[in-house]
């Protein structure tokens, strides 16, 4: 048993555990003290995950409040949680979400007390899955974040989302059933004794053959998650059925843990088998960020117009993957980070307009920035931040990924950006058909987003403008990572 | 003495069985001390198993063996014909005059067993398994609605002696071809005689009589009839204790087998196309008890790629399955129950508006079913890990890729019964379903049970590898 110190990462999962039992032990009857009692739980997991994130010591670097206990001896089986560069920013973005998550959905009325305890152990998972480093628990984690989307979306969502919901348990639980012989393989040809992925990650371990086979089961299991193009059809379709708080969860973590799942188990323990399908890699990528945003340009639902561009924006993240370089993983963890707060902040204001419009419909609204000019200006914010402005996150994030594709692949590089060019033409499209233009009279009685209810949408706004004028704050938690990656590789 | 000793759980189990065949003589039965009566004896029951767990020995001539994994085995039947009483407080799909039949042949059927998963005589494991059969056999036709049970228990039993002629056939050829009636002995034999088509017909032929039991394909015909028909709780015990003994005697004879390639490329065969069968049924199925008659074929199929890993790790995982199939199953059963108040069947449909009646009710069939689908953190998925963890340890990557694909087409059904559960709404208002205080304890027990099992299987997976290696030894 190793435990460094107070157990952050600990507290951080059973803030969600206890919250999730608590939430049971309240009456359904009484919404509000569910509401309450999520708010106070989710908001210790915030306040958890930054303090690690401040106590995160760059200039050592490596794995950092490490906890680690035997877990079943007999199998080598470890809880073994820690964060290093790659993770932690994972782990804060989770706790920015999850919080707002439940603050936007203040005003749920069906079903409350359900909706909370499903979230929670969805969140969970994803927590869990970020933190930890035995294989095992991965796995674990990985579905257990997966199986509440479908109740969360059948029961809360609009739009086909029985179709959604279905469609999109069954992808990403087909992408588990690669993950989980591979994850056994993996040990069993370690010799059959440890879970443990810092064990397992030295050099030599593996064969370059297993590695090359391996490397393409988890890529292909966890890319399904990220929705890598072909795989990707699951997610808009999720995502338009999801209720708001779950788009958010969904595009802007859950999303995440399928990139990081390649990066986490597949790239670090198997890197023969990421340089060989490196190229691959980038060109599904690229076509990815293409594809993400011509369909992007084409529809006529809010919801769906973001569950494109995020298969484009993904395509970001897998492109910087795929380039080997320390740059390319810096862009890809920043992109992760950036779009995941991106994403919730859309999700935020589509929720907040659809439950007052009852419509995403573009054509059916227009002019809204004269109806309700601050709940527009959070869509129009995040809309700039897609569009990769300046001074908004999510330009570093690209900036870093297209600087190293276009060493490594110039043609493919030239696509990626050229994607990126139709995504500003895509967004400014639906940022101008929506919040100018004349306004639709039906909604001009509609009132706009008061403070309180604000106060998700503020704190991801604050979070995206913070992290654009400041990347380094996050760019040095994520070198100490992957410059010592990148240099320990054979 | 220590002979008796030795004996105590079956003896328990036969005390229990005459018990309700005195019962069966009264003029004037009565429903309530009836259940009590059994609910005290199965306790009973598990206790005397659970201290006599560390007992070994060899009893009546070297041809009944007391090991740490028949003891195991033994405790897990107790439990599981405890369970199953726990569910007859409402005992409706019998008729009242029948009910101290109905417990005499669960616990006849239980005895029989336990001495299945003790047997190493091949005569003594024929009567065992024929004696819980023929136990089974009648309490299918035991239900009120009579024509239909009737037919699906001569169904039952046909397959049934067909697949015992078969086993008896089995047996000959493999006691033609070695002189071994004992395991021990044929263990000795098999090794140098695998390779022989006499011995490996042999084998196969009396792994038959098992499959039938288990409801392997091709020997699973009779399973979703007799789901159908029998009455809930004897369903109930069909799916869980039954299928215990089956995988004991499994397990003991594949452990003597001495691993005959020839015979693992025939179990990997039924093994992906059970679950391949039963899966791809389930989908079209309506009825909730024909849907768990396929799902248990399929799970069937999981448990045969722990018993072909021929190795004390692919063992224990089966053992450990045992296990968790008893607790998942058993939990589907119970809201069958508890939702068919009236016995009567109810389809997936009928679920709807679980949630609302029950909630608890509603959470544990959840559970129980992303269980069944092997989805984390449950007894279900850990159980599943274990297996394919051994199969790959034999190199039986390709065939852990083909379960993994029937586990993502189970989950397509499975979701459905949680979506008629969470989603549906009923078109009529029903009433919110009362449990009684014990029902409810033993509904979130069984929920506990699955979720810490699940995500720490360490005690569980102790006793399951000291009972697989006390079988090969």
């Amino acid at each position: 048993m190793e435990f460094s110190g107070f157990p952050y990462l600990t507290a951080i999962l059973l803030s969600c555990i206890i919250g999730l039992l608590v939430i049971l032990f309240v009456p359904a009857e009484n919404q509000r003290a569910v509401k309450r009692v999520s708010a106070v739980f989710s908001g210790l997991a915030l306040v958890f995950s930054v303090v690690v994130f401040i106590l995160y010591d760059t200039s050592r670097g490596g794995l950092q409040f490490i906890e680690r206990a035997a877990w079943v001896p007999s199998m080598g089986i470890q809880y073994f949680n820690a964060v290093d560069g790659f993770n932690l920013p994972m782990v804060l973005l989770t706790g920015i979400v999850f919080f707002t998550g439940v603050l936007t959905m203040w005003e749920l009325e069906t079903r409350v007390k359900e909706f909370y305890a499903f979230y929670f152990l969805l969140v969970t998972g994803v927590f869990g899955l970020f933190m930890s480093l035995d294989l095992f628990f991965i796995f674990i984690w990985y579905d257990v974040s997966l199986f509440p989307m479908y109740p969360l979306i059948s029961i809360w969502g609009s739009t086909r989302k029985e179709y959604g919901a279905m469609k999109l348990t069954l992808y990403l639980l087909a992408g588990s059933a690669l993950i989980l012989p591979a994850i056994i393989f993996l040990h069993v040809k370690a010799g059959g004794t440890t879970y443990d992925i810092t064990a397992l990650m030295r050099s030599g371990t593996f064969s370059a053959a297993d590695q090359k086979f391996i490397f393409l089961l988890l890529y292909l299991g966890f890319g399904i998650l990220a929705a890598v193009w072909p795989f990707h059809t699951w997610s808009p379709v999720g995502h338009v059925a999801a209720p708001t708080a779950v788009s958010m969860v969904h595009a802007g973590v859950l999303m995440k843990i399928g990139a990081f799942g390649v990066l986490r188990v597949g790239i670090f323990l198997c890197p023969e088998g990421w340089k060989f399908w490196a190229p691959l890699m980038a060109t599904v990528a690229v076509i990815g960020i293409v594809y993400g945003a011509l369909v992007a340009l084409s529809q006529t639902d809010l919801k769906f117009v973001v569950g494109y561009s995020s298969v484009s924006h993904m395509g970001v993240v897998g492109l910087g993957l795929a380039t080997l370089t320390v740059d390319g993983l810096n862009g890809a963890v920043f992109q992760m980070f950036a779009h995941g707060i991106m994403t919730a902040l859309f999700f935020s204001a589509i929720g907040y307009i659809y439950d007052r419009t009852h419509t995403k419909m573009i054509p059916e609204l227009g002019g809204l920035s004269r109806i309700m000019p601050v709940a527009s200006g959070y869509f129009i914010l995040a809309a700039l931040t897609a569009i990769g402005v300046p001074c908004l996150a999510s330009f570093w994030g690209e900036l870093m990924v297209f600087i190293a594709a276009f060493k490594v692949y110039p043609v493919g590089g030239a696509f990626a950006v050229g994607g990126l060019v139709l995504s500003a033409l895509f967004m400014l499209r639906v940022v101008q058909r929506t919040f100018y233009g004349p306004r639709n009279e039906k909604f001009a009685h509609l009132s706009d987003v008061s403070f309180g209810r604000g106060i998700p949408r503020m704190i991801l706004a604050a979070v995206i403008v913070l992290f654009g004028l400041l990347p380094s704050i996050l760019f040095e938690v994520i070198d100490t990572a992957s410059v010592a990656f990148i240099r320990g590789l054979p | 003495m220590t002979a008796w000793t030795l004996f105590a759980p079956e003896l328990t189990l036969f005390g229990a069985a005459m018990l309700f065949l005195a019962l069966s003589f009264t003029r004037r039965p009565n429903s309530r001390r009836e259940f009590l009566a059994a609910l005290g004896t199965t306790a009973l029951a598990i206790i005397v198993s659970l201290a006599s767990l560390k007992a070994e020995g060899v009893l009546f001539g070297q041809s009944y063996q007391v090991d740490l994994f028949s003891q195991v085995i033994k405790v897990l039947l107790a439990l599981g014909i405890f369970l199953v009483v726990c569910i007859c407080g409402d005992l409706n799909g019998v008729a009242d005059r029948h009910h101290p039949e109905f417990y005499l042949l669960l616990f006849t059927c239980t005895l029989a067993m336990m001495l299945l998963s003790s047997a190493v005589h091949l005569l003594s494991i024929y009567v065992a398994l024929e004696l819980s059969s023929y136990s089974l056999y009648v309490l299918v036709s035991l239900r009120r609605t009579r024509e239909q049970a009737v037919a699906a228990a001569l169904k039952f039993y046909i397959v049934g002696i067909v697949s015992s002629a078969v086993m008896l056939f089995g047996l000959a050829l493999l006691y033609g071809a070695t002189g071994a009636v004992y395991l021990k002995e044929l263990l000795r034999a098999l090794p140098a005689a695998a390779g022989q088509p006499l011995v490996l017909f042999g084998l196969l032929l009396t792994l038959g009589g098992f499959f039938f039991k288990l409801a392997v394909f091709p020997f699973h015909v009779w399973a979703p009839d007799t789901y159908e028909s029998a009455a809930h709780q004897v369903t109930a015990y069909l799916a869980t204790a039954s299928k215990i003994g089956a995988i004991a005697i499994l397990v003991r004879m594949a452990s003597v087998s001495g691993g005959s390639p020839y015979l693992i490329h025939v179990l990997v065969t039924l093994s992906i196309i059970s679950m391949t069968v039963g899966n791809l049924a389930s989908i079209v199925q309506k009825d909730l008890k024909r849907l768990f008659a396929y799902s248990s074929i399929a799970q069937a199929g999981y448990v045969l790629i722990g018993i072909l890993s021929m190795s004390a790790e692919g063992f224990a995982a089966s053992i450990f399955y045992t296990l968790a199939l008893l607790v998942m199953k058993f939990t589907c059963f119970l809201v069958l129950v508890v939702v068919a108040s009236d016995g009567a069947n109810i389809d997936v449909a009928q679920l709807a508006g679980l949630h609302r009646r029950s909630p608890l009710l509603a959470m544990a069939l959840m559970m129980a079913v992303f269980s069944l689908a092997g989805i984390p953190p449950t007894i279900g998925f850990t159980g599943k890990f274990l297996i394919f963890n051994a199969a790959i340890k034999q190199g039986m990557l390709p065939l852990v890729l083909i379960a993994m694909a029937n586990v993502v087409i189970s989950l397509y059904y499975y979701l459905l019964v949680v979506r008629a559960a969470y989603l549906l709404e009923p078109e009529d208002e029903l009433p919110k379903l009362q449990l009684p205080p014990a029902l409810k304890l033993l509904t979130g027990a069984l929920v506990a049970v699955m979720v810490v099992a699940g995500i720490y299987p360490r005690l569980i997976l102790e006793i399951s590898s000291s009972a697989a290696a006390a079988l090969v030894k």
